[in-house]
């Protein structure tokens, strides 16, 4: 009698919250949606097909890299009309590429991944294959640095969503209707994906409008795994590269890392997502432990080796650097 | 039997002796004979008749030695459609390029040395396009008539091999 009495009560109580969801669901897709499109390109073997969405009023849009990355001609389908489009960048680092097409349109809020939680529902928007757009609604399910034995270069959301070939680039909402994450590639069985979070996006959105390309940044440390940990960290700096910013900061191998710019690390991986926001020019507060001493150096990040060369379209009038300080706002490590 | 003893018998066979059948008796014997029979046979239900005619023609020819050859025949036959059948159901497999995630699985240093470096050969880390304007517009028209690929591939793009900022 007693479970009687508690489990008619939750089983009122259950289908509301369904009914609830649903209808979050179904309100949020009728508002998101018309910023939502479809891409069409061209690469070296074929015509591609995938999806991207509005970022601000003016046409640009953000997207995969594998849709907007190593294609062209590409042409958006938006309200019904078809729009030929540009490439403003394209980042293989961050798995992201941004579009532009000249119209006025709709455009995306914002959001943080950082308020993202394991479990948190997120729905995301897409064109799979050819059918028209649509919903799909999961969770995250984690924060992942490494797949399959490789690391990533900077977390990635995993999340528990169906999604299909033709969904690359499709956005990741938070039930706010918030743009939290881009999805750039399937798991296994198209039952899971991976999103990297916006803020990734934003990053490279941020070195466009300030450098016209995307800067990574990097100072020239190689860390490892201490044998013990100092201040709470694991962190080693095993080699300071010659003739980069580091060589002369003063850090040397064997300090311990405990901070770069606002992000703590206590173990090697946390580098990952300090150092991917680096921009070359700013400068980088790094604070070590040696020999019992917190110390803090300020370096002035150059641009990673591996992103020397220069773009070789996307020439736009913004083009002059604006070296900032990275003191102000850290970056979330989960 | 016990009523009759020899010698009735042999009484009954002297009286007989003398006795003929009435004229014209032979000659009209085997057609009487044909009318009983068929008179009889037609007191029985049709599907007896009907089986043992089939019956009486089976064993006529002796179908038994040649019913082997047919059921074997029927047997190959099913067997060929069954198979058939099995391999026409299979899926086709998707020309749509993927990546390979077990590629990935592979083992990344063939001395057992624990390392970041990738397992595969991957991406080359970069940040502007693989291609000239002038190159890719060569290709404008290659993917006409063929449906294009729907992009979303096995695994992410962005990888790093080692701590390194």
């Amino acid at each position: 009698m007693g479970f009687s009495f508690v489990a008619v009560p939750l089983f009122y109580a259950q289908e509301p919250t369904a009914i609830t969801l649903s209808q979050q669901v179904k309100d949020l897709f009728r508002r998101m949606a018309n910023a939502v499109v479809k891409i069409h390109g061209v690469d070296e073997h074929c015509e591609i097909a995938g999806t991207g969405f509005f970022i601000d009023p003016t046409g640009t849009l953000y997207t995969a890299y594998t849709v907007g990355g190593e294609a062209d001609n590409f042409t958006i389908e938006f309200n019904g009309k078809k729009y030929p489009a540009r490439q403003l960048l394209a980042d293989i680092r961050s798995g992201t590429a941004i579009l532009k097409i000249d119209a006025v349109t709709p455009a995306l809020p914002i959001g943080k991944s950082e308020e993202l939680e394991v479990a948190t529902p997120v729905v995301s928007i897409g064109y799979p294959l050819d059918l028209p757009k649509t919903p799909s609604f999961g969770m995250v399910a984690g924060f992942d640095r490494k797949y399959l034995g490789r690391y990533f270069s900077t977390t990635h959301l995993r999340l528990n969503l169906p999604t299909q070939r033709g969904e690359a680039g499709a956005p990741l909402l938070n039930m706010k209707g918030e743009v939290v994450g881009i999805v750039v590639s399937s798991l296994e069985n198209n039952s899971s994906c991976y999103a990297v979070p916006i803020e990734v996006a934003e990053k490279i959105r941020s070195d466009f409008v300030r450098f016209g390309e995307a800067r990574h940044g990097w100072v020239g440390i190689n860390v490892s795994e201490a044998p013990a940990p100092v201040e709470g960290s694991r962190a080693e700096m095993t080699e300071i590269m010659e003739a980069t910013p580091a060589a002369n900061s003063g850090v040397k191998p064997g300090d311990i890392l405990l901070q770069v710019g606002r992000t703590k690390v206590t173990q090697p991986e946390d580098v990952l997502d300090a150092s991917f926001y680096i921009t070359a020019g700013d400068t980088v507060p790094i604070t070590v432990v040696r020999d019992g001493k917190k110390l803090t150096f300020n370096v002035q990040a150059e641009i990673h080796p591996a992103s020397e060369r220069r773009p070789l379209i996307a020439s736009p009038t913004i083009n002059r650097a604006i070296p900032l300080k990275l003191d102000s706002e850290g970056r979330r490590t989960p | 039997m016990d009523e009759f003893n020899d010698n009735e018998i042999a009484r009954l066979l002297r009286l007989k002796r003398y006795e003929q059948p009435p004229p014209g008796y032979f000659e009209n014997f085997l057609h009487e004979f044909h009318r009983r029979q068929r008179d009889e046979l037609l007191r029985q239900p049709l599907w007896r008749i009907c089986w043992e005619r089939a019956h009486d023609f089976m064993f006529r020819l002796d179908v038994r030695s040649l019913a082997s050859y047919p059921a074997a025949v029927a047997a190959v036959l099913v067997c060929a459609a069954v198979i058939s059948l099995k391999i026409y159901q299979e899926p086709q497999a998707s020309n749509v390029a993927l990546q390979s995630p077990s590629a990935l699985s592979e083992a990344a240093n063939s001395d057992g040395e624990w390392t970041l470096a990738s397992p595969v050969a991957t991406r080359i880390f970069r940040t502007q396009p693989l291609r000239s304007l002038d190159q890719s517009a060569q290709t404008h028209t290659r993917g006409r008539g063929i449906p294009p690929r729907y992009v979303l591939d096995s695994v992410p793009v962005s990888y790093v091999s080692s701590f390194r900022f």
